[in-house]
């Protein structure tokens, strides 16, 4: 269980650029869970993204995995309870590095690391079998620089590398954004496979409204810095992407409503 | 840049195969840590010296000078290479470069200092008199008896001496040490005024007035760039202000005994001469600085309240 | 050249490989401009030649030199990682701050050790010259070194200071602590720049507090050197590089002492190792857009 109850974030506070990202933000996540994520730029998806892994800490409000509060924890010490594939492929792995070497340093997440050989043939091994489900024959490739792959293998080995631990929450940022569009839907499969699998829970940040109805359990959009649409179940189920534009407008129009009512 | 690399490998173990045989012609090689006005003029003293003394370079004498630009790895190697070379003598200026021609030519070659302060405080040599493991030269270390006799001359009552220098400076620092004990001897006492920057000069300088008969200036960086601010106390309250150095003396101050860096070249020189002649280097004892000159400002000195006697007008460089 | 100004190359070469490791494990391993280095070499110098004089042995003088070095990397990383001060403005403010540290350990600017027993003292027992000895010495110790790196680098901590310094937002996201990494690094490169100040005061017969001037870039002209003539794919090949490219430079500058024949002289050194620095610092990014242009 992911629970995030009433975040604030404001950037820059009290200068020109002050930028309030989160608003009372509050969302709660069930074990087993995908949940999709939407809202139009400036809503305060990267920065909810931030506060989950540890990289934003909330000027107020509380994060709590497994009713234990993490609000102020850094991002290495969350990273056991916290997995994360980034939009850029760049980012997610270190290309002077190589596969192999890619994929031991997400093995020791979460555990203590020692003296002991990074790379062992046993993990080799390991690492082989679960390369070899991609069918992409990275498997063959385990010594190839990180930076000779292309950006649809990186986020697929991302991926691997993300579920080679126990997480609590997997995050998923745009993780298809920057993909080509084949590619794009590749990497979603095998983010459907590997979800269901290991019955993650899981986030997911996504700009595609068919994305996010097309995949997981329950799709939230977010405004402003709040959640403003939280749909599961059988509502979800028949909706279509027009009918979420339409949710969409009409919440953002009672928002301005809203705001005219308050000014007048 | 691979190419250039390889061939960089190439030349060099090709350079490396004829170790190269030696010619009869007498070899002096010099190295200095670092280019610099005073090293460079050291330098040319020797060579200067050297032709004089019949050792002109391309004419029976082979002279090689390398700077170690700075770099102490360089400065080892350019020592390897001269041992390498088999020279018949090695000159070495400044300590660093001195330290690293006698590790590396351990009694093999003899080596001739220049420009080190204090030799045996650097161990290259056991004593000034008696210097020994082939290894001798001339220190560049402040003629300080010379300076207090000036004073004592132009100042007969002197008793307390003051010294403004820059705590910060370890040279000055042990040049104060040093007049300490020379002065001690001479029964007079020395105070001390001490300037941290440029800008307390002024305080430094005001602090010893009433407190001594004269001001001494040794070479310390930061005062004498502040040196005005000095001779303006002394003019203020007539007390002379005596410096180390003869830049010093138009600036204001009124007497200084200095010397030239090519001359200590010179008096390195002619232990050169003597060790190619066949003299053992370690039998030649240490050398001071020889060769000084005398530099007044009678003008200053009136404004602080001093004459400056006759003997010493008649054998100085006056200034106006 | 001579056979002993050859091998008074390789000596320094392997002595500065020392400095190049480190180098190589500041810049390259942590993405880290460290100018530290300017003030650890003639730390480690001034530490076990002032022990060394105190009559404390010798090797043991050299290890505490070590750990003067690791200190003052740490003293700099700390300045960054904590303070959070522009890693390279912390390096030179720690540089400038060694200068009088190192006089304040040795009470001069220069600390002999002629005639003092040093490392080599044992060794000189065999009987075989001093060029012969010193050099024997410095190539185990280098070797020695660089496996020791070697292991490091491959292991799990390694391989999370490699990630720190390649991608350090990923290695957090893989629970690195970075700012951890950073403090070792830095105090692991700067001991090992260190250890090369330590041996090399007692082989050159004394520290300077001025002999560490320009010793960041003749360490980097050296990483640089040795990634241009061999592949650096692997970690025991780029560990390697380091010390054959301070083999490199040093042979050049010995060519370069003896070579009236290409016109070139011990003065020119410096602004050939400026343009050879700048030249490869270029290079990578120059790489890396060639690679974007062929992908494009």
């Amino acid at each position: 269980m992911i629970s995030v109850s009433d975040v604030h974030v404001t950037f820059n506070p009290g200068t020109p650029v002050e930028t309030r990202a989160l608003r009372g933000l509050s969302l709660d996540i069930p074990a087993g869970e995908f949940v999709t994520v939407i809202g139009s730029n400036g809503a305060g998806k990267s920065t909810m993204l931030g506060v989950l892994s540890g990289e934003v800490f909330p000027d107020t409000g509380r994060i709590a995995i497994d009713e234990q509060d993490v609000t102020r924890w850094p991002t290495p010490k969350r990273a056991p309870l916290v997995a994360r594939v980034f939009q850029d492929p760049m980012a997610g792995t270190c290309e002077g590095l190589t596969i192999e070497e890619n994929m031991a340093l997400a093995w020791s997440r979460g555990h203590r690391r020692g003296l002991g050989r990074a790379v062992t043939n046993d993990l080799r091994d390991i690492f082989r079998e679960k390369l070899a489900l991609l069918g992409l024959g990275l498997e063959n490739r385990l010594g190839d620089r990180m930076g000779l792959l292309s950006g649809g293998q990186r986020q697929a080995i991302t991926l691997v590398m993300a579920t080679l631990n126990p997480m609590k929450i997997l995050l998923l940022d745009e993780h298809t954004a920057a993909l080509d569009p084949k590619t794009a839907a590749f990497v979603m499969d095998l983010t459907d496979r590997i979800v269901q699998d290991g019955k993650l829970t899981t986030l997911m940040v996504t700009h595609s409204m068919r994305q996010a109805l097309d995949h997981g359990h329950r799709t939230v959009m977010l405004h402003e810095g709040r959640v403003v649409l939280d749909v599961a179940g059988s509502e979800r189920k028949g909706m279509k992407v027009e009918d979420l534009l339409h949710m969409f407008e009409k919440v953002r129009g009672q928002q301005i409503d809203d705001d005219a009512l308050l000014l007048g | 840049m691979l190419k250039l690399a390889q061939k960089a490998v190439a030349a060099a173990l090709l350079a490396a195969l004829p170790f190269t045989a030696q010619a009869a012609d007498k070899s002096v090689k010099v190295t200095s840590i670092v280019e610099h006005p005073a090293l460079d003029a050291t330098r040319d003293g020797i060579r200067d010296e050297l032709e004089a003394q019949g050792f002109k370079a391309g004419e029976g004498l082979r002279w090689e000078y390398q700077s170690a630009q700075g770099d102490t790895g360089t400065a080892a190697q350019i020592a390897r290479k001269f041992v390498g070379d088999r020279a018949d003598v090695i000159v070495a200026i400044a300590t660093p470069s001195a330290q690293a021609a006698v590790a590396a030519a351990r009694g093999s070659i003899p080596v001739v200092f220049s420009a080190v302060t204090d030799p045996v405080a650097a161990r290259l040599v056991k004593s000034w008199e008696e210097p020994g493991g082939n290894v001798t030269g001339v220190s560049d270390a402040l003629p300080l008896e010379r300076h207090l006799d000036l004073a004592q001359e132009i100042l007969p009552d002197l008793k307390r001496l003051g010294v403004l220098f820059n705590p910060g400076e370890v040279n000055s620092v042990s040049t104060v040490a040093s007049l300490k004990e020379a002065a001690g001897a001479r029964g007079i006492q020395v105070v001390e005024g001490s300037a941290p920057d440029t800008n307390s000069v002024l305080g430094a300088a005001r602090s010893l007035v009433g407190r001594v008969d004269a001001i001494y200036i040794p070479t310390d960086n930061t005062v004498v760039s502040a040196l005005e601010a000095v001779v303006k106390v002394g003019q203020d309250s007539k007390l002379p202000v005596l410096a180390a150095d003869t830049a010093s003396v138009p600036r204001g101050a009124i007497a200084a005994v200095g010397f030239d860096y090519y001359d200590v070249g010179r008096q390195t020189g002619k232990i050169v001469a003597e060790i190619l002649r066949g003299k053992p280097a370690g039998e030649i004892p240490v050398q001071g600085i020889e060769t000084v000159t005398l530099s007044v400002n009678p003008a200053s000195a009136e404004r602080m309240g001093v004459t400056l006697p006759e003997a010493v007008l008649s054998r100085a460089e006056v200034v106006q | 050249m001579s056979l002993i100004a050859f091998l008074g190359a390789i000596e320094t070469g392997l002595l500065f490989g020392l400095v190049a490791l480190g180098v190589f494990l500041s810049f390259r391993v942590l993405n880290f401009p460290d100018l530290t280095v300017d003030g650890s070499l003639p730390l480690g110098a001034a530490v076990a030649a002032t022990l060394i004089v105190l009559g404390w042995n010798p090797w043991i003088a050299t290890a505490m030199a070590m750990l003067g070095g690791a200190m003052a990397g740490l003293v700099t990383a700390w300045l960054n990682v904590r303070l959070k001060i522009l890693h390279l403005l912390a390096s030179i403010l720690t540089m400038i701050a060694l200068y009088s540290v190192n006089l304040r350990i040795m009470g001069r600017p220069n600390q002999p050790l002629l005639g003092e027993e040093t490392v080599f003292t044992p060794l000189e027992a065999f009987g075989l010259p001093f060029y012969v000895t010193s050099l024997i010495l410095f190539f185990v110790v280098a070797l020695v070194i660089k496996l020791m790196l070697d292991w490091f680098l491959s292991s799990q901590i390694g391989l999370a200071m490699r990630a720190t310094g390649a991608n350090a937002r990923m290695a957090r996201a893989q629970g690195v602590r970075t700012e951890a990494m950073v403090l070792l690094g830095m105090a692991l490169s700067n001991a090992l720049v260190a250890l090369a100040g330590a041996l090399f005061a007692q082989a050159q017969g004394g520290a300077d507090v001025s002999m560490g001037v320009g010793v960041i870039v003749v360490g980097l002209a050296a990483v640089i050197m040795g990634e241009a003539v061999m592949s650096t794919r692997v970690i025991i090949l780029a560990t390697l590089a380091c010390v054959i490219g301070s083999i490199l430079y040093r042979l050049a500058v010995a060519l370069a002492l003896n070579a009236d024949f290409i016109g070139l002289q011990a003065q020119d050194l410096k602004l050939i190792t400026a343009l050879l620095v700048v030249i490869a610092m270029t290079l990578p990014g120059m790489r890396g857009k060639f690679l974007k242009r062929v992908k494009a």
